[in-house]
């Protein structure tokens, strides 16, 4: 599983960050770092994340089409 | 019906049951001057062009007022000097940038991503329990029963607040809930009742706040009453009783909404109640559509501080702009199928808990509270039946919700 944030559209909210700690950090109140590849077994953790980003920042892409096509 | 005068419709208590009509009407006309002078904003667009805006302030609450008492030292100085005082130290829901941001920073410090995470055990262990006492009934009020203590359980917890001391701060929460609601500032009466809770629980807070100061515990309160040094000064004393109450109240009047909207949605959907039991895991997004669908704070009003000229429309500087989150939420140029409700929706951007500034600082706490309720209620509740469709709802037109939710259950699993 990949993550991407569009950071243009990220507001600093940290909404997150609370849902998924281990994936994403604001620093300095402002600057979001996060995991961009996590394992594919934190997946209802990182859903939780992007459901609860209040500008939607945050989509889930598979990693590869090999991963896609993985029973 | 002409725009002139929805709002007033959207008022009315006999609307309060289904508002949603009278919101597409609103969005008919985008951004609608009222006959009282107030412009309503009701696209998703729109209001998040305005949340973002410095013209409009959060400063709109009208200056406290005490009534009068007869006592001329009281009518003459006390009153006038303690209106200024607290006008001057509202909430930082009714501030503006910087001060605004200066106290909502020493709450963010506070309200950290472990300690929301930590509440996460207890309130499971409130929701068994609350649920484990209904036991041996037929029939459950799902307000008194759950929505309604667990919120209030859980912030007492958080901020160290007794909870014996609820049934004083419940009624206080309510008068001061009132102050939202834009009929307030047109009833005398009503105001009255604001600035009497008001000063009540002020007296409340600022005791407990010397207790936490005198034996400081591990909660947030003591460590926000911590004494400031010369580098990073504390929080004035009048505002960290302000602080307090806010945090305090704003959980109350709030959550109970969101739990109780949630059960009432699960309830009329049979089908998502019976995925979210096969599903757990669907509670977030189905929370997230609540907040989207039936939101629990229904509005907000700002003021414009010098005019906006928006969708074609001039809001002239002085005017009370009314933030219509929940026509937002259910606007089709934002939304496909709005008025469906549909957990499953990928793109779910909701005003459920505001935007821009003064988004909610209590949201993650809040989506714990609701995801572990809905949960266990599914699981543990077996075959509940609403006992009356709509519930009766309580007066708020913004802080809307049902009063009361009864239920019919066959025993608790
Ligand atoms: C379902 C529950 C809740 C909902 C729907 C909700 C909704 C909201 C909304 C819409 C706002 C924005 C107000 C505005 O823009 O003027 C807000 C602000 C706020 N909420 Fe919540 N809230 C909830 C729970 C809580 C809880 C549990 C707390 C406290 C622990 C809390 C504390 C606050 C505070 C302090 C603000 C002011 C933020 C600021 O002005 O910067 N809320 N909430
Ligand atoms: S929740 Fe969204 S806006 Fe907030 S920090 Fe995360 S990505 Fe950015």
């Amino acid at each position: 599983m990949r993550i991407v944030v569009d950071l243009n559209r990220c507001q600093g909210y940290a909404q997150c960050c609370y849902a998924a700690p281990e994936h994403f950090e604001l620093r300095g109140h402002e600057i979001l770092f996060y995991d961009p590849a996590p394992p594919e077994r934190e997946r209802a953790r990182i859903e939780r994340a992007q459901q609860a980003c209040p500008v939607r920042a945050i989509s889930i892409e598979p990693a590869d089409l090999a991963e896609q096509d993985e029973p | 019906m002409r725009s002139e005068t929805l709002f007033s419709e959207v008022m009315d208590p006999k609307n309060r049951a289904n508002p949603y009509p009278l919101y597409e009407l609103f969005r008919q006309t985008p951004v609608a001057k009222q006959s009282d002078g107030s412009f309503v904003v009701s696209t998703h667009e729109n209001i998040r062009t305005l949340l973002f805006d410095p013209r409009l302030s959060s400063e709109d609450l009208p200056p406290s007022r005490r009534p009068h008492t007869g006592n001329p030292i009281k009518d003459w100085i006390l009153n006038p000097i303690k209106n200024r005082v607290v006008t001057a130290h509202r909430p930082f829901i009714f501030r503006d940038p910087p001060d605004h941001d200066t106290l909502r920073k020493f709450v963010m410090d506070e309200f950290t991503i472990q300690r929301v995470n930590d509440a996460h055990g207890r309130v499971e262990s409130l929701v068994d329990e609350f649920i484990e006492r209904c036991r041996g009934r037929s029939e459950v009020c799902l307000v008194e029963d759950l929505s309604y203590p667990l919120p209030v359980a859980v912030i007492c917890d958080l901020l160290g607040v007794p909870e014996e001391d609820e049934p004083h701060f419940q009624r206080w929460a309510t008068q001061l809930a009132t102050a939202l609601e834009p009929d307030a500032r047109h009833d005398e009466t009503g105001r009255h009742a604001i600035v009497a809770a008001f000063d009540e629980i002020s007296a409340y807070m600022r005791k407990l706040i010397r207790e936490k100061r005198r034996r400081p515990a591990d909660d947030m309160l003591s460590r926000l009453a911590k004494p400031g040094n010369k580098r990073t000064p504390g929080m004035g004393d009048i505002d960290l009783i302000a602080t307090g109450i806010l945090l305090l109240v704003a959980g109350h009047e709030t959550t109970v909404n969101l739990i109780t909207n949630a059960m009432l949605t699960l309830l009329r959907n049979p089908d998502e109640l019976e995925k979210l039991k096969a599903d757990p895991e669907r509670a977030p997004r189905l929370i997230e559509e609540v907040l989207r669908y039936e939101p629990p704070v229904h509005f907000r009003t700002r003021k414009a501080t010098s005019p906006i000229d928006i969708d074609r429309v001039t809001i002239p500087a002085g005017a009370p702009v009314i933030l219509l989150f929940a026509a937002a939420n259910r606007d089709p140029a934002r939304f496909a199928n709005p008025d469906r409700f549909d957990p499953d929706r990928a793109d779910n951007q909701h005003f459920g808990f505001g935007g821009g500034l003064h988004y909610c600082v209590g949201a993650p706490l809040a989506r714990i509270e609701a995801e572990i309720a809905l949960v266990t209620l599914c699981r543990r509740l077996r075959e509940p039946r609403l006992m009356s469709d709509p519930p009766p709802y309580r007066s708020g037109a913004s802080l809307r919700g049902p009063a009361s939710l009864g239920i019919h259950i066959n025993g608790i699993s």
